[in-house]
């Protein structure tokens, strides 16, 4: 199985080892990756600003590097979303590389049927839905599939799973106090169920929550879906 | 010829040039669940809704004596199961009326203006008695319109009420008050 | 921004570090999400149910013309009239024509959003005729002299106290009185309200256009006793209130319901066709609807959001929305709020005065699983943003900054040397302005060494060259390492 990465651009710039995680949990399973350097932004700030030609040179442009690719994989819910959900309205229709991209999590557990990657990971954990996962791509229990298999985890779900922790990009900076608000109601469901990590497989999501985590001095960590499973 | 009503259809019209999506198809797939004995399913949703399901003469006696000042709809089986009242419909504590239908999937009583003695005396006075045939009980709401369609069709009285539990409100921090404004019981006596 | 964007703005910046405020939201929330949770289980199939009300919206808003028509000729044949207002002055105009032609003092209100979109107690407050609002939650906002907090519950935002308190300022009653106590009092009053009134105003959830009829649903009985009592009748409502059939209500009634509280349907609903017929004991002498367009044929011309015109008025959306959960209905400024009404307002309302609500969002698409009638609601916030955009709508300097970052993210040099300066810029605590505002209250994270393109280049590729794939043996000790995100 051949896969093609697609490393969304605050991920490459600011948390590499998100990729780098999933790199590895690639190779483990036998997929051979390869990263078309020409990739850039899949376009989603633009979109979601209401700046659509800008996001559909964006789009066509990740038509073009991943042409040839046989399956596109990202460690973003939101970003995989913006192509397979969003893309087809932008260009008109859906191609084979829009079709072809997924989600890590949605590609480990429905493409390669894996749920168990061999990972190792002692802490308690909670998970958090990130929204275009949940919604637009419908995702809930493959991250869960995932994260149950892995050996010494456990997994305690919140209330507040599947509420918005209140990034929506441009949106955390323009209404700043209502991104804040969600933040706080995420982060209190977070420490009701007294765990250690908070997971996620967005990390915008997991900048927004760890942001907050880290300013309120709260010993509960974030990391990435990809760097748990990453971990033996 | 209004030249609101004109120019509004006008509008409405040049808008529907335009095409939009349609919605994906609805399946064949029921959505309502099998409703189950009519009589047993009736008295569950009823008296879940804080209705009085009266049963017998004697209760009916009980209750009725409750209440000083009757006003009844002057239909014939209001007349021969408790007689009639002859109280304004301002100043009654018990309105007594029939119904033409009663729904066993909502616990239901569905009335008319004609059928039930004009808007006021089912809602008013602050309890309401209904007076039924058993074989008045329908399965749900699309047989009570039927029923409705049936009877009415081409001489709608100018009210019809689906009645569905006495009168409530939870505005008050999600607090739930019986009585709100209309009447605070309701009860359903099946005759014979 | 705007002068109107700046208002929400900060009204919502203040509702939501309000805890108080928040914490009553919450719970109210929780009640109705409790109980809608157990009203989708009367369903065998809720999402077919949703297909099939979705469906005859569908037809009837793509047929509205024809619909109108219909529903006309039946509402004339059965004594009542129509009157057709292009603009909310229309409608208030008419009104208050047959108000002051029938000599009437006092009206009594059933809740309804249309009153409230056209301005209509404050047009009977000029004219000088009483208005008593008899929804107790509406009763309420009347007394204390604010407008409703919520489609379906107006005093969402007030504790028992709160009303205690209010009822004791206004009726002299215990200051700790029960909400039984309360509903008492408020029914008493408002009994003689119905019995000396000379009209009433209702809006309708519901128009059936094969019969003529329009519905009105409550659950305290102010609606029925607003249509018994008063020798006339006016009622409100929006022209996308329409159904085609009758027996369109089996499945629409319950899906309100269920949608709006969790009932299985609500208390008390009303079909209505024409004042009093001659044989009938009771009922108004004279029976109007006022259909009004208001903006609707804008919407409507729109056909990519054409179908938030099928909203039925449930609610939902707005308790499902987690921006409407932290900053509450008075916030928005006007009256449908929440996700659909930010959908709609720029429709409705002057198109650039309102291009901010639709940002107010995170996208998170909680409304659109909620929508008992599946309006794409998150999406058409999109949609409202393009146009926005489109139109001229944004702030010269956003406009340049993205076609920067366009520019920026054409090439992977240029992406490659703008991430460079962003991590230098993060690094060196030049905050942009753009990013301080999320700084408020958040740690931004630690910009790291490398990226990951030059991992990929440095040790990531393991030796597969670009252009063919060749599997190589993996080689001893590479462990991809990684940090906990602290």
């Amino acid at each position: 199985m051949r896969v093609a990465l697609f490393i969304p651009c605050f991920v490459d710039q600011f948390f590499p080892n998100v990729g780098i995680a999933m790199v590895k949990v690639l190779r483990q399973l036998n997929v051979e990756v390869s990263y078309p350097p020409q990739q850039t932004c899949c376009g989603q700030p633009a979109f979601n600003t209401g700046y659509w030609d800008e996001a559909r040179q964006l789009a066509r442009r990740y038509c073009e590097v991943f042409a040839d690719a046989e399956a596109i994989v990202s460690p973003s819910g939101s970003c995989a979303a913006m192509v397979r959900n969003f893309y087809p309205e932008l260009l008109g229709q859906a191609t084979h590389v829009t079709s072809n991209t997924f989600e890590f999590s949605e590609f480990l557990v429905q493409k390669l049927g894996v749920s168990d990657v061999g990972a190792k990971f002692s802490a308690k954990v909670t998970y958090h839905d990130g929204c275009h996962a949940l919604r637009e791509l419908r995702l809930k229990n493959e991250p869960r599939e995932l994260l149950r298999n892995v050996q010494g985890l456990e997994l305690v779900e919140m209330s507040e799973a599947e509420t918005c922790c209140g990034f929506g990009g441009t949106f955390s900076v323009k209404f700043p106090m209502i991104s804040y608000a969600m933040d706080d109601v995420k982060c209190e469901s977070i420490q009701k169920t007294g765990v250690g990590y908070v997971v996620s497989s967005d990390s915008s999501c997991l900048m927004q929550i760890g942001g907050y985590l880290r300013r309120q001095k709260l010993p509960i960590k974030t990391i990435h879906l990809a760097e748990v499973l990453a971990t033996t | 010829m209004i030249p609101s009503r004109e120019n509004i259809i006008a509008r409405v019209r040049a808008a529907l040039r335009a095409e939009a999506h349609r919605p994906t198809q609805p399946s064949a797939s029921p959505i309502w669940p099998p409703i189950g004995d009519l009589e047993t399913r009736f008295r569950d949703e009823f008296e879940a809704l804080r209705g009085e399901l009266i049963v017998g003469a004697d209760q009916l006696r009980e209750f009725i004596n409750q209440f000083g000042c009757i006003a009844t709809d002057g239909s014939e089986l209001v007349r021969t199961t408790v007689g009639d009242g002859n109280a304004s419909v301002r100043v009654a504590d018990l309105g007594v009326t029939g119904c033409d239908c009663l729904i066993a999937q909502t616990g239901s009583v569905f009335v008319t203006t004609r059928s039930t003695g004009g808007r006021a005396l089912s809602v008013l006075p602050p309890a309401h008695l209904v007076i039924a045939r058993r074989d008045q009980l329908v399965p749900d709401l699309a047989s009570g319109f039927a029923l409705m369609r049936k009877r009415y069709d081409g001489h709608w009285p100018s009210s019809l009420a689906l009645i569905t539990g006495p009168s409530r409100t939870a505005d008050i921090e999600k607090i739930l008050v019986m009585g709100a404004h209309g009447p605070k019981r309701l009860a359903v006596y099946f005759e014979g | 921004m705007t002068a109107i964007a700046d208002q929400f703005k900060r009204a919502a910046a203040e509702k939501a570090a309000d805890p108080h405020h928040r914490a009553v939201l919450q719970r109210a929330i929780a009640t109705y999400d409790a109980a809608v949770a157990r009203g989708k289980t009367r369903f065998a199939d809720w999402q077919n149910a949703r297909a099939q009300a979705a469906q005859i919206k569908w037809e009837t808003i793509n047929h509205l013309d024809r619909y109108l028509e219909q529903f006309e000729r039946q509402m004339i044949e059965n004594g009542g009239r129509v009157f057709w207002a292009e603009t909310a002055e229309d409608a208030r105009e008419y009104i208050l024509r047959i108000a002051r032609s029938h000599n009437v003092r006092k009206v009594v209100k059933s809740k309804s959003m249309t009153t409230e979109e056209i301005h209509l107690n404050a047009a009977f407050a000029v004219a000088e005729i009483q208005v008593v609002e008899t929804d107790l939650g509406e009763y309420i906002c009347q007394i204390r002299g604010e407008s409703p907090y919520h489609i379906v519950t107006p005093v969402m935002h007030l504790t028992k106290a709160d009303i205690a308190r209010t009822f004791h300022e206004k009726f002299g009653t215990a200051p700790d009185a029960t909400a039984e106590e309360l509903a008492g009092i408020a029914r008493a009053q408002l009994r003689h309200e119905f019995l000396t009134a000379d009209m009433g105003v209702t809006g309708a959830n519901f128009l059936i256009a094969d019969t003529g009829m329009i519905t009105i649903s409550t659950n305290e009985g102010n609606g029925r006793l607003s249509v018994s009592l008063p020798r006339i009748h006016i009622a409100v409502a929006g022209i996308e209130k329409l159904i085609p059939r009758l027996e369109d209500l089996a499945l629409m009634w319950p899906v309100l319901a269920a949608s709006g509280n969790g009932q299985a349907v609500t208390v008390y609903n009303t079909l209505l066709g024409g004042p009093r017929r001659d044989s009938e004991t009771d009922g108004p002498e004279e029976f109007h609807v006022v259909l009004l367009d208001n903006g609707r044929t804008r919407l409507l011309a729109d056909a990519e959001q054409r179908d938030a015109l099928h909203c039925l008025r449930c609610g939902a959306c707005l308790n499902a929305c987690p921006v409407y959960r932290n900053i509450g209905g008075h916030s928005y400024g006007t009256t449908y709020q929440g996700p659909i009404g930010s959908v709609i307002t720029p429709h409705l309302r002057e198109a650039r005065e309102w291009s901010h609500l639709p940002y107010a969002s995170s996208l998170c698409g909680a409304c659109s699983d909620v929508c008992p009638v599946r309006i794409d609601i998150h999406h058409h916030l999109l949609h409202n943003r393009r146009n926005a955009v489109r139109l001229r709508f944004d702030k010269t300097w956003e406009r340049w900054a993205f076609r920067a970052w366009l520019w920026a993210m054409q090439t992977p040099q240029r992406y490659v040397l703008a991430g460079k300066l962003a991590r230098v810029a993060l690094r060196l605590g030049l905050v942009t302005p753009l990013v301080n505002p999320w700084t408020q209250g958040r740690e931004l994270p630690e910009p790291p060494q490398h990226t990951f393109r030059l991992w990929w280049r440095n040790k990531g590729r393991d030796g597969c060259p670009q252009a063919s794939v060749k599997k190589q043996p993996r080689r001893a000790g590479d462990n991809a390492f990684y940090q906990h995100h602290e």
